[in-house]
């Protein structure tokens, strides 16, 4: 394979055009866009102001109200400091709403502690707040913590964890996208293996049931198939039946002919006759020969392709007595395939060199291995064809130079053509830079 | 010989064809019988010996060519000439293999089918046997007798089709030279080599697999391109 070939399939199959990374990339990068908003909400809830607000209203409020039981204990002339404790956690409705605050008063003796002998120096924060008697008291307290779900969920961001989620979300996006490309890839392959070889097989069932779209689309495509290939095998039997069907008045018209040329001998009109009627049986031949070309594969057999151009070679000397022909083979070049078609194929191309050569010039057909391929090389020294027509040659019914004068229909290459592609093999035609045509086969070795 | 009429039994399904056919070919000098199904023609032919060839169509409803030909050829060495589609190339090697004695493709000019029935003819009768000089011939344990066109291997004759008796004699007559195809497919058949003409290879195939059977092993070569060859027997004792 060329380097271009191997960048071209390497971007059929990873190409960011491919929808399998479309698919798989959204997914992807949609949840990975919902966890960081996620994120940013929780986190950007917990710093907010009006977060701040609320702890330092929470904060305030339960100091005023142990200012207030203060000064009520300080009225009635007793400050027993652990009272106050008691009296504040049955007064809030759980103890985890108790918040870590020392309150002392302005002469700075702490009235009320609680919790606060860990907290550092740089967390801590003092506010005012006035009692009864409106006497300042100094409430030192934290600054707002985030609380312990939030931290939890900030903390699984920064960690492992995050990359695990990471790596979670990218094989399910990958699944998922997975599971929508897989039948669409092997729909593809359907179809494709369908309009190469012209095999109708049947879908599996578990994609015909799928009961989406996609089985939807597996149906149609399905249906589209074997309507084709009722189609394709119609007109093949058509175009057999019709064939066969000329043959019969064809005879009856040649006996008649025949008939005719024994009271007057010498008719230049029978001549006529007797020559279009070989044409005519001629292309049927041929017609028959493509239609049968088209029809299923039979199994393959070993050919082999020496004794096959030798054949040939000796029929060529015999219908072609003016033109010498060389064969220069390897030994033992043997291919599996189908060895009418084969025939069909080589024949037509060697007769072809053949035909178009004029009397002494030379026609060389060689056969060789090639990784793993069997090549064989026909070339012709006669007048060659224009490098803009190699292409159109290969069309059913086009005659290079359009020359009616010569026999021939224009199916022959067309015949090759498909014998050979049923082969899986290619033909490729060049013009030799010293005139003629070079025609080369390239047969795979092993199906 | 146009004096002595000829007798040609012509099976055909097609009517209207039969009935050309036999019109040229009886003009042509023959007298024809013309029959349209593979039963009457295997029901005439071994009631009769009266034919001198069998024009006998390979295509045809019902029995086929090929069932008439293996009925037929079971009894009788009536020369049979079949007629083959253009394309069937394992049409015309199973005739021949079953015996018959040469093959046209059909559609094809009748005269060209009148002067194959004359080769056929010329070659099954008895005095124009190409092998008339050398009346007996020997070699590799085979005996040829020309004069009851038999071949015999330790005594018992070699079932050979009349075809097959002539090239196993031309062969055995020019031992040790090369013969082409072509000169084999006059000498033998009467008639020009052609394209696509497998006539003498069949026949030269069967001539090898009747003397295998015997016991008679690579007496026949092939010379690729060429033809075929008899080789010289080892110093004979």
């Amino acid at each position: 394979m060329k380097r271009s070939e191997v960048w071209h399939s390497i971007k059929q199959t990873f190409g960011f055009k491919r929808l399998f990374w479309r698919i798989f990339l959204t997914f992807w990068l949609a949840s990975l866009l919902v966890m960081t908003a996620t994120g940013y909400v929780l986190i950007s809830k917990y710093t907010s102001d009006e977060y701040n607000q609320r702890y330092f209203n929470g904060v305030l409020s339960q100091a005023e109200r142990i200012v207030w039981r203060y000064e009520q204990d300080l009225a009635n002339g007793n400050v027993p400091k652990g009272k106050i404790k008691d009296w504040i956690s049955h007064n809030v409705r759980h103890r985890g709403d108790l918040i870590a605050m020392q309150i002392s008063d302005n002469t700075g003796r702490t009235i009320y502690h609680y919790r606060m002998n860990k907290v550092p120096q740089r967390d801590r924060t003092v506010k005012l707040v006035y009692g009864l008697s409106a006497l300042p008291y100094r409430v030192e307290t934290r600054l707002p913590e985030a609380p312990r779900i939030y931290k939890q969920v900030l903390y699984r961001f920064q960690s492992l964890q995050f990359v695990f989620i990471f790596i979670a979300s990218a094989i399910v996006s990958a699944l998922l996208s997975w599971g929508i490309v897989r039948p669409i890839n092997y729909l593809g392959a359907f179809s494709r293996r369908y309009a190469n070889q012209q095999e109708v097989a049947t879908l599996p069932r578990a994609i015909l049931t799928r009961g989406d779209e996609l089985g939807d689309l597996a149906a149609d495509i399905s249906f589209m198939v074997n309507k084709t290939h009722q189609a394709a095998t119609n007109q093949q039997q058509l175009l057999h039946d019709v064939s066969h069907e000329l043959r019969a008045p064809l005879a009856r018209l040649q006996a008649s002919a025949a008939i005719i040329e024994q009271h007057t001998p010498d008719s230049r009109h029978v001549k006529q006759i007797h020559n279009d009627c070989v044409r005519m049986d001629a292309l049927i031949q041929q017609i028959l020969d493509y239609s049968k070309l088209e029809k299923g594969k039979p199994t393959p057999e070993a050919c082999d392709i020496n004794a096959l151009c030798e054949r040939i070679a000796d029929d060529m000397a015999v219908h072609y007595p003016g033109i010498p022909l060389t064969l220069n083979c390897e030994p033992n070049v043997t291919i599996s395939g189908y060895a009418e078609a084969l025939h069909q194929a080589l024949e037509n191309i060697i007769g072809n060199a053949c035909k178009y050569s004029s009397r002494g010039e030379l026609v060389e057909v060689s056969t060789e291995k090639q990784n793993n391929m069997a090549v064989i090389t026909v070339r012709d020294h006669g007048p060659g064809v224009d490098s803009d027509e190699i292409e159109k040659l290969l069309q059913p019914f086009y005659r290079a130079g359009n020359q009616m004068h010569t026999s021939g229909f224009g199916l022959g290459l067309s015949i090759a053509k498909k014998a050979i592609e049923k082969h899986g093999g290619r033909l490729q035609m060049t013009r030799p830079a010293d005139g003629g045509l070079s025609v080369a086969i390239a047969l795979p070795i092993n199906q | 010989m146009e004096n002595e009429k000829y007798k040609i039994l012509l099976v055909d399904d097609d009517a209207e064809l039969c009935a050309l056919l036999s019109e040229f070919l009886q003009t042509d000098g023959f007298a024809v019988e013309t029959l349209n199904s593979g039963d009457a023609a295997v029901t005439r032919l071994l009631q009769s010996d009266e034919f001198d060839t069998v024009v006998l169509d390979i295509m045809m409803p019902g029995m086929s060519g090929l069932d008439v030909l293996r009925n037929v050829r079971a009894k009788k060495q009536t020369p049979i000439l079949m007629l083959t589609g253009r394309g069937d190339d394992i049409d015309r090697i199973l005739g021949l293999e079953m015996g018959a004695d040469d093959y046209l493709a059909k559609p094809c000019n009748p005269r060209e089918l009148g002067a194959r029935i004359r080769a056929i003819i010329r070659r099954t009768q008895n005095g124009n046997a190409p092998t008339q000089a050398v009346v007996h011939a020997q070699l590799h344990g085979i005996v040829l007798d020309s004069g009851a066109r038999t071949a015999l291997v330790d005594n018992t004759p070699l079932p050979l089709t009349g075809a097959e008796f002539n090239a196993l004699s031309l062969l055995m007559e020019r031992v040790g030279q090369t013969i082409t195809k072509q000169e084999m497919t006059e000498e033998v058949l009467n008639r020009p080599l052609e394209a696509y003409d497998r006539a003498m290879d069949v026949h030269v195939s069967r001539i090898r697999q009747k003397l295998t059977a015997v016991g008679i092993n690579d007496v026949i070569k092939s010379v690729r391109g060429v033809g075929y060859q008899m080789l010289t027997p080892p110093t004979q004792q």
